[in-house]
């Protein structure tokens, strides 16, 4: 990227944030109700469904859940950012790369006003603390970096291919049911078939990140750095080479 | 002098896309069925250079490619064949339109920063030309309104401001003078001539030939994505006139056949 598409992502991601908010005084606080609102109905639910020690239940099930939609909702808005970036792209060059970068701030300067929420919402739930909910600002990079190499690729195949959304949802979904964040990886045995399986989902990692320091008191593990670092870090590559490979060719079909 | 622009053999072509054939089913379907794709051809085997300093005017009928040769020149295109190369060291702003980067929702002030910064410039540059920008425009308290709520007059003012206010070494402007009252105008060209007497190279699309012949030397005459004609404005000018004048001639024909039209419904 040159420096005008630097220049030109920052200051449109700040007029974007601007105008969100400009005349609304209700959307500024949609960002902290919307997450208070999920997390308290999902508290409900399943304290009414599950008969297990509920804050415990939604200390675990949060700790996992909140990065989670973090990065789901980069990718969604990702997905349509080259298609929906034409009214420029059409016109003057700057790089096709600024546009998902622009969802990417927009959505985490958004997380991290939620965060404000998410915290009270830990205060209330959790009896006692330790020191090492302060990796968090930490472990957040790992998710972030994959939300956006995933949301380059989708934005890339959106621009070619316009039915793509509910495939790109549909497997979205399948990883977030099968990676352990709505239930305990300790729910299988250990050498069961499952267990065995988790073992090779990343998202497995990447939930760790949260869970460890959130709900078991612990350090994230060295293969949970690992593992998460570099899986994110090759998924941001691949999109970049991918919108690098095909940016020639985006005038074409937008 | 610097080559600023040199192009040699540039075509592009579209597709002619339907919305079913940007789908992933249409994708799959075509590895079965390979369906010959209905292409139009904008550019043909283009060569062309354009030195520091000149100033150009391209001329043609309309659908002759000069905006995608100009969507070239920005490399907003990225041609399918031939090479491109463009001096790297030279500012260069585009005007393909007014207003490019205009967001409706934003104010005059921080669309002049945005639409400043796709120009090339830092937000500290804009801050410092920005008085000159507003006065330029003649848009006065209307600068801190949503342009949205502006006259398509005052937009195009704003937008005419700020791309030249900037000093551009090379200016691409596509048939964008038909804005703003007449007196605006008269501002605006006499902009322009300043900025060519001060060396910068200006690369001009417009139907107004008169104006073209008089402000540039070199014209260059577009058929159908070919170079019909590149030389001296003036005798590019004759030529282009004289061919659509044959046409003209051919006025009787097409009355007939009009005519013939009428008479069979």
């Amino acid at each position: 990227m040159d420096l005008i598409s630097w220049r030109f992502t920052w200051q449109y991601s700040k007029d974007q944030l601007k105008l969100k908010y400009r005349y609304t005084t209700l959307g500024f606080l949609w960002n902290f109700l919307e997450p208070a609102i999920y997390l308290t109905v999902l508290s409900v639910v399943f304290s009414l469904v599950n008969r297990m020690n509920i804050s415990d239940y939604a200390v675990f099930l949060f700790s996992a859940l909140v990065p989670w939609r973090y990065f789901e909702k980069i990718v969604n808005t990702c997905t349509d950012a080259i298609v929906g970036g034409d009214w420029l792209l059409k016109k003057m060059y700057v790089s096709p790369l600024s546009f998902p970068m622009t969802r990417w701030i927009v959505a985490s300067v958004e997380f991290i006003f939620s965060l404000v929420i998410v915290l009270v919402v830990f205060v209330l739930l959790k009896d006692s603390w330790t020191i090492h909910p302060i990796i968090i600002p930490l472990t957040i990079i790992p998710w972030s970096l994959l939300g956006l190499g995933l949301g380059m690729i989708a934005a890339v195949l959106f621009t070619f291919f316009r039915d793509i959304r509910p495939i790109i949802q549909m497997l979205l979904m399948v990883g977030f049911f099968t990676a352990p964040i709505l239930f305990k990886p300790d729910l299988f045995d250990n050498h069961a078939i499952q267990a065995q399986l988790l073992r090779w989902h990343p998202i497995t990692y990447f939930a760790a990140l949260f869970q460890k320091p959130l709900y078991e008191a612990a350090w994230p593990g060295g293969i949970d750095w690992i593992v998460s670092l570099s899986f994110s870090l090759s998924i941001l590559l691949l999109g970049y080479a991918l919108i690098n490979r095909y940016k020639g060719s985006f005038y074409y079909y937008l | 002098m610097n080559t600023i622009f040199n192009l040699s053999g540039i075509s592009v072509s579209f597709d002619r896309h339907t919305i079913k054939q940007r789908s992933l089913r249409h994708a799959l379907g075509n590895i079965y069925n390979r369906n010959g794709h209905y292409k139009t051809q904008a550019l043909k085997n283009i060569n062309l250079s354009i030195q520091e300093g000149e100033q150009v005017g391209i001329i043609g009928r309309n659908g002759a490619g000069k905006s995608t040769l100009l969507r070239v020149l920005t490399r907003v295109i990225t041609p399918q064949s031939g090479e491109l190369h463009i001096d790297k060291s030279k500012h260069i702003v585009p005007l393909l339109e007014l207003g490019i980067g205009f967001q409706p929702d934003l104010t005059g002030r921080e669309n002049c920063y945005l639409s400043g910064i796709l120009m090339g410039y830092s937000r500290d540059d804009i801050g410092k030309k920005i008085d000159s920008i507003i006065r330029f425009s003649e848009l006065g308290e209307f600068i801190d309104e949503p342009v949205k709520n502006y006259s398509s007059g005052m937009y195009a003012r704003l937008a005419f401001s700020i791309a030249t206010d900037v000093r551009p070494e090379v200016l691409l402007v596509d048939e964008v003078f038909g804005v703003g009252d007449e007196f605006f105008m008269r501002k605006c060209i006499h902009r322009m001539q300043l900025l060519m007497h001060a060396g910068t190279t200006v690369i001009f699309v417009s139907h107004n030939l008169d104006f073209l012949v008089t402000q540039c030397k070199r014209l260059i005459w577009l058929d159908q994505g070919t170079v019909a004609m590149d030389g001296n404005s003036d005798e590019v000018a004759a030529s282009y006139r004289a061919s659509q004048g044959i046409k003209t001639n051919n006025g009787n024909q097409i009355r007939k056949e009009i005519s013939g039209i009428f008479s069979r419904s």
